[in-house]
Order: structure tokens, then sequence, then C-alpha cells
């Protein structure tokens, strides 16, 4: 397990260090670019509206399947039901209303600061303008045009700070016929193509249970954002990046749209089988399910020593192209054994022989795996809503600049090593930083306090 | 080599001034360097005439492979993949040999003009070649050295091999996927594929702005596993708060109904829709009711609250999809739209290429390679005001720009380029196919 706050005196700075993020972003897929930012050591400045703060606090216990992006300003189901006890004393209120949290927020919220701030007052306008002078980077998913018309449309602010990188994210992009369309997860991933090609061919499509594409718009974001960083730094030139969820997820079909493309062949759901392969896919086993993956082909054979059946090594099922003709017939071979062995044992026992097998893993399987606990991966932060929690570390290890591997990886030492470079602090209360930005924005005790009565912080 | 942004040329690129040198293979690398290629770096994608990147398919593939243009594999097939073809356009293709020493002569001088070395072989691959980090800083000194391997350099697990669809298993995404009571699904492509290039990519960036004001290089050590997992990590908390592992719900969810896709007219043709807020709902009721669909829909006690709509869901789903079933899924859409419902299309293939918010956006290209013809492709995934990427040529032929890469970039002679081509260090047509 790893120390708590990477970002107490003496520990190492994060890759970003130095740089100032307005973060204008709630949900899922803004908050996804800005925690990239603000876990590489960016400082970045959530403003949340007072009160409720970001919509997603609210939502006691997110279920992978719900989505709440839209272009619906913030508004959200006042009748959600209730969510199941927690444990452990569960997600508590803090420090007065508005405070709930929820691990979807807490996840995508670590390492930032809040301010909160009525973006639809003019002192708050005056406040966010100063704040955008001070960034280098905005990033926003309001509903496209909702930024204009709230004065901080790219042109206005550009004004203010030429060299400001802005980034929109948006369920369908800043222009076009479907610019208004509101949308969740669920519509995005239809109309990307990917929901077509996911599921069993004779069933409905079927979405991803995680909001894969709003996640993956988000980091594709922080990619764009970063590029724009640094044409701004080098130039003096900032920009206006528009990103569309939709469009990532098309941007992702490879060969589900390029077979189209270049043959006129449709590409199909195939379930849980490779699509035109054979024994590439999830397979149930002892204690739950797991992934035969039939490459690289040359170790094919290999899988007739292991599961003890001969049969597995005919030629006839060397190749791929033979594997796919006889499916079912190696299906039936693999499925005894497979019943007869846990997941885990068969990974390795693929893997072993050289084959890219895998398993399903639940949570449970995640935060005990051998691998990732050898590496020190997860990052474990106190919130006092929720005590400490383990929570997944950087997407990508960054080393150090002196040495060809981490120091103390292995041994999940984090001073400089597996987490070199990411700055890890607890996702904050509602406003926990008003105060504190404000003051460095210049503004004294009383005219806070002015603020806060009326309402406006 | 191409210089944008000068007077009356097109528009600046971000990134021209950074080359890449890219020995990836398959999809993570490749999406990684495709992002920054988009975007004007000089990415110089390095194959072997022995191993070269089998996503352009086997030397002699059967015909009739859907990849291939008209499922015509042709002359030179693996110059006529579109798996391959839209994974490299805007990159430099070369070949190069790193088993035989002049081979390694030239990589040691393409490593010293390089600002990164972005690599996904099998764990330990390039050091068993003789090429670690600190070997090859020796020959530039402020590298930014990217090794993408599944489960990344340390740990037990560092030389077990994964592919996408593994991928999404191991990091959990796979097991929160499914119809509703059925077991785990895999998606329709390999999240974890596009999923690590785009962290890759944007650390990359973080990592040579650090060296600008440092002028130090880095290791930068990607787990495939790692980076999916990132993607999951609010489940991983709720797990820990409340002890239950996520449920696999089909297109439904938890906190709002109706969610899901509904059938059209045609076969296989679906729409998906869903309301969020109650408002959502009444538009939608009173949208259907008024078709005389479901009998007084939004008077309906049944479906009142949105916690009576999640227990009632099953009828009205078949009410909904009672609605759906004679009509097309893009005037359904519209139509709802219209009334502020979130709703879209199931789109297919062509509906992709035919997509009138697409087709206005620029999301697809159409693109001329020489050995395909025009074919379209996925775009730049966004677009940039002041410096929009665009693309600058299609993916390279196997060992397309030697010349310009041995020849003007590192100054060799014609005669010694002509040399490594005689003594099959360099070429053009494979010597072998490794297919994984």
């Amino acid at each position: 397990m790893t120390q708590k706050d990477q970002s107490t005196p003496g520990s190492l700075p994060g890759l970003l260090e130095g740089v100032r993020v307005l973060d204008l972003t709630h949900h899922i897929s803004g908050p996804y670019c800005t925690r990239l930012l603000s876990t590489l050591g960016a400082e970045v400045i959530k403003v949340e509206r007072p009160q409720t703060g970001d919509p997603i606090r609210g939502i006691g216990r997110i279920e992978p399947t719900t989505e709440v992006h839209g272009n619906d300003g913030g508004r959200r189901e006042t009748e959600i039901p209730p969510y199941p006890p927690l444990q452990r004393g569960g997600l508590a209120q803090v420090a007065g209303g508005g405070d709930a949290v929820s691990p979807w927020f807490l996840y995508l919220n670590s390492s930032k600061k809040s301010l909160t701030l009525d973006l639809k007052s003019a002192r708050g306008l005056e406040i966010v303008k100063k704040l955008a002078v001070k960034a280098q980077i905005v990033v926003e998913n309001f509903a496209p045009g909702a930024m204009d018309s709230l004065g901080l449309g790219y042109s206005q602010l550009s004004q203010l700070n030429p060299a400001l990188v802005m980034t929109s994210i948006s369920n369908y992009g800043q222009t076009g016929p479907h610019r208004d369309w509101k949308a969740l997860e669920i519509n995005l991933y239809a109309a990307g193509g990917l929901m077509n090609i996911t599921g069993e061919e004779d069933r409905p499509p079927l979405k991803e249970g995680a909001p894969l594409a709003q996640l993956g718009a988000g980091q594709n974001a922080f990619v764009a954002t970063m590029a724009a960083l640094m044409y701004a730094e080098e130039t003096g030139q900032g920009q206006h990046i528009d990103l569309s969820i939709a469009e990532y997820a098309t941007n992702i079909l490879e060969n589900a749209l390029m077979q189209y493309s270049y043959s006129g062949v449709e590409y199909s759901r195939v379930g849980n089988r490779g699509y035109g392969r054979a024994a590439w896919g999830i397979y149930p086993c002892g204690d739950g399910h797991v992934g035969i993956i039939s490459g690289p082909d040359t170790n094919w054979p290999e899988i007739a020593k292991f599961m003890e059946r001969e049969e597995l090594a005919d030629p006839r099922f060397v190749s791929r192209q033979g594997r796919l003709e006889n499916a079912d017939e190696i299906d039936a071979l693999m499925l005894p054994w497979l019943l007869d062995h846990d997941k885990v044992d068969i990974f390795k026992a693929g893997q072993d022989h050289g084959l890219g097998f895998a398993y399903v893993a639940t949570m449970q399987d995640i935060l005990e795996m051998e691998q990732l606990t050898a590496r020190g991966y997860f990052v474990e932060l106190d919130h006092p809503a929720t005590g400490p929690l383990k929570y997944p570390g950087p997407p990508i290890n960054l080393g150090s600049n002196t040495s060809p591997l981490m120091k103390g990886g292995s041994e999940g030492d984090s001073s400089g090593g597996q987490h070199h470079g990411w700055v890890y602090r607890p996702a904050p209360l509602l406003g926990e930083h008003t105060q504190q930005t404000l003051e460095e924005l210049g503004y004294d005790d009383s005219e806070v306090r002015s603020l806060r009565d009326r309402g406006i912080v | 080599m191409v210089q944008d942004g000068a007077t009356g040329g097109p528009p600046p690129q971000a990134l021209t001034r950074y080359r890449i040198l890219d020995l990836s293979r398959i999809w993570a690398g490749p999406y990684c360097t495709k992002l920054l290629a988009d975007m004007g770096a000089e990415v110089v994608k390095m194959e072997s005439l022995r191993v070269y990147d089998s996503h352009r398919g086997p030397v002699a593939p059967a015909r009739g492979v859907v990849s291939y243009p008209d499922a015509e594999p042709g002359d030179e097939p693996w110059n006529r993949n579109g798996w391959f073809n839209c994974l490299h356009m805007s990159k430099y293709g070369v070949t190069l040999e790193l088993t035989q020493d002049a081979g390694r002569r030239v990589f040691e001088q393409l490593v010293s003009i390089s600002d990164v070395l972005i690599e996904n072989f099998r764990q330990g691959s390039l050091e068993r070649l003789g090429y670690t980090y600190d070997g090859l800083r020796r020959f530039r000194p402020d590298l930014i050295y990217v090794s993408m391997p599944a489960f990344g350099n340390t740990g037990p697990w560092k030389e077990y091999l994964a592919y996408g669809i593994g991928q999404e298993q191991l990091s959990g995404m796979a097991h929160m996927t499914g119809y509703a009571g059925d077991g785990p699904m895999k998606s329709g492509i390999n999240h974890g594929d596009p999923i690590t290039g785009s962290h890759a990519a944007g650390v990359v960036l973080a990592a040579l702005r650090q060296r600008r004001r440092t002028g130090q290089g880095r290791y930068i050590d990607v787990s495939q596993q790692e980076s999916a997992v990132s993607l999951i990590g609010a489940d991983v908390l709720a797990y820990q708060v409340t002890g239950q592992e996520p449920q696999r719900r089909g297109n439904r969810s938890p906190g709002f109904a109706p969610h899901n896709a509904y059938p059209c007219a045609g076969e296989d043709r679906w729409v998906t829709i869903a309301a969020a807020t109650g408002e959502q709902w009444q538009s939608l009721a009173n949208i259907i009711g008024g078709d005389g669909g479901g009998d007084g829909l939004a008077d309906n006690p049944k479906f009142a609250t949105v916690g009576d709509r999640l227990e009632n869901q099953d009828e009205l789903d078949g009410i909904i999809a009672a609605w759906t079933r004679g009509k097309e899924p893009y005037p359904i859409s519209q139509e709802l739209q219209k009334s502020g419902i979130p709703a879209s299309p199931v789109l297919r293939g062509p509906d992709l290429l035919q997509d009138p918010h697409f087709a206005e956006r620029g999301t697809f290209v159409e693109v001329d390679h020489p050995k395909v013809g025009p074919k379209w492709y996925p775009g730049i995934p966004w677009k940039m005001s002041v410096t929009p990427g665009r693309v600058r040529w299609p993916s390279p032929s196997l060992g397309e720009h030697n010349r310009q890469v041995y020849g003007q970039l590192l100054g060799m002679a014609e005669k010694d380029i002509a040399g490594l081509e005689r003594d099959g260090v360099i070429g053009v047509k494979p010597t072998g196919s490794r297919i994984i």
C-alpha cells in the first residue's frame, strides 16, 4: 500500500506541476480529462454550483450502467430510488448540505480543488474570468452554446488570455445538425457504431457496462489538450478544441468500420466469440469465466497438453481458418476441462504455454490481483466521507529519468517508484478551496463573506 | 520533414517539431502514434521484413477476406489491409532488421535523432536484442522511451501476453457488461487497445513538455492492463464501500427508466431511448400516448415516478417497443429530440458513412491509397481551431519511406541504401510473416 498523499512536502512533484486548469466540467467525460491533468500534478480548480455541486456527487451509489452525462445542464432526476445500504458507515453527509459524495465523484475528482461559484451572477462571472486569465487551460462539458451564453465562450475568454487552451467536450460536438441532441451513454454508444457490434447476433445490440464512450472521450480530450498546451507554450497562441463523445466512439471502430469501407461487408454481432475466429472469447469455468484466446497461432497446439485432450492438437485446428470451421467441436472438447478448473489456474496454464489467455475479473479479483499489488498499482486515499479506500493508481507508470525501471515498483514503494510524477489527493469537499482560491485572487475576508452571504460562492 | 504553416500553405500543426520512432504493432501502440501523427508529429514506423505489423495480415491470405478491398487481397496483400491502413495515416513507413549489424547501426542513428521511442513488444524483447533504456541513452541522452507490454515491465506477470479482448476481461470491463441474468460479454471491439494508446499519447506529451523544461528524458512503463483498470475506478471504489459487485443489466440503468434499445422497422434496426428526468418521461409518454400507444401512458400510475418505472420496466419497455416497431430509427430520434428526449439510432456501417451529422463534421475522411484506391476511414477524432489535424498521406506501404528517411533524414548515400537493400536489411517485400 502506498502513502496517502503524494503532495506532502518533500514528495516528488507531478509531471504537470505549475500548470493551472480552470475546470468547468461535471458528470463523467470532462472530469476524467481533468482527473488526468490533476493527478499529473496540474492545479485543477473545479468550479461547482453552490449548494449542490457537480450532480454526480449526489448519486449515492452509482452503478456502472448509470450514465448521467447529458445536455440537460446538470438537472437530474429528483426521484432517484434509494441506493443499497452502505457498509462501514457509508457515504456520510459531511459538512452540511450538498456535500454528499459518490464513488464516481471520488474517483473522477481526485487531486482537484473545489470552488463554488454561481456562474449566472455577475460577480461569479467576474471571478471565473479572473481565473481564466491565470489559467493555461479551461475544460468544459456543458451543452454546446452554454459557455457562449454565459459570456465565457472561446472568443470571449481568448480576448482575456490569448494563450488559453479551451477544451470543449460534448455529445456530438460544437457543430452539425445533431449538435443539440441530448444523450446518455447508451445513445452515444449507439450513435458511434459500437453498440451495433456488441452482443449476441439474435438479441438486441448491447452497451458496455462502464461508460466507456464518455471516459474514452475524456481521455482523448486530455491528449488534445496536452498538444494544444505545448503549442501555446511554444508560440503564445491558444486555441479551442471541440471533441465529441460520439466521434470518439467512431474513431475506435477499427476493422468494424474498415471491412465495410473496404469490401461492403458489414461487421456483425458475434456474442462472446471472436469475430472471424474460434476459441477466442469468454467461456464458463469452475469459479467464473475465462478468456480462451487462441493466439499466437503457433502456440495453439500447446493447449492439448495442459487440457489433457489430445484431440485438441488435431491438425484441422492448427490454422485460424481451421478452428473457425470446427468451432463447436473445439468448444465441446475444451468445456469439460474448463468447468473442472478455476479461472486463475486456467489463465496461468495458458500463459505458461505461451497463449494469451485471460479471465473475467470481478472487482474483488482486481483488488487482489497479484500483478497489480506487486507493482504497487493502488493508491490509498482517505476521504472523510469514506475512510481509506484503494484507488486505481496511475494509468501509465512514469518511472524516473535516471533509471530504466522504477525503483521499488515491485515492492509497492511509491516514493519515486510506481507513482513517480503523479499526485494523489482525495476528491475535495464541496467548496473546500473556495476561501483559498478567492484569497489568491486578492479577495479579502469581508469580500468573501459578502459573496457567501449572497450565495455567489 | 514536412513543414506546415508556411505562407499560403495549410494551417500549422501542433506537434511538427517532435519525432517519434515507432516500433509498436497491432493497435494500442499504433493508436497512440496515430493521435500524435494526426496532430503533425513526425512518426517513423519501423517494421521488420520478417515480422511486420501483423495488422497487415498474412503474406498469402485466403481470398474473400473482407478486410481487403472488395475482399481481394491482390498482389501485395500486406499493403492492402484495412486494419492496418486505418491506423497509420500520416506516418512514415520504414523497414529494418535489428538482427543484422548494419541494421543496428541504422537503428542507433534513428534513435539519436528521435525524441521518443515507443514499442509494445512482449516484455524484454528489445533488451534481448541488446537495447536497454540506459543503453539507448548513449545515442540520445534525453530520449523518452515508452515500453508498453501487456502487464508492464515488472511483476510476476510481466512476461505474459494479452490481446485487447483479454484486457477487457482482466480490467473488469467484461464483468459488468452483458444481458441481465446472463454471463459477461465482450465488446465488439477491444477497448483495452485504444484506451492504452490514448493514455500513452497524453503522457508522452506531458513527458516531452517536462523534457523541454528540464532537459531530461524519461522511461515510461505502460501496463496495458493498468491503463484499462483506470476506466473502472469508480466501480472499484463502490465495491469497497458496499461490498456489492456490479450487476449486468443489459441496456438498462439502475437509476432511470426507460433506458434501452428498441426494435424498429426492418431487419436488425434499433433505436435507443432514455428518459433521465421526470420532464423527459412526461414528454415521451405524451408522444407515445398521443400516437395511440400505451393507453393513457402519461397518467398511468404504474409509471408515475422513476421508482414506478423501474419497477414496471418490462411492461414499459413492451409499450415503447410496440410504438417503435413499425418506425424507422432516424425519424424516431429526430421526433424525440425535438422534445428534448435522449434518443439515437443504433448506427451500422453504412449509416455511419451516410450520417448527415458526421458528414457535415468530416468525422470520416476519404483517402486515396495507391494500392487500394479511395476509401473511407475514421478521421481526426477532435477539432482544433488553430492547428487542425489532418491526414497528410495514406498509410505507408511496407518500407515505402525507406529512401526518404534513410536518405534525406539520416543523410545516407544512395549506394549505402542500395547495399542495405541487397543485404536484406531493408526492403519492401516481406521475407516472412509471423501472424499472431
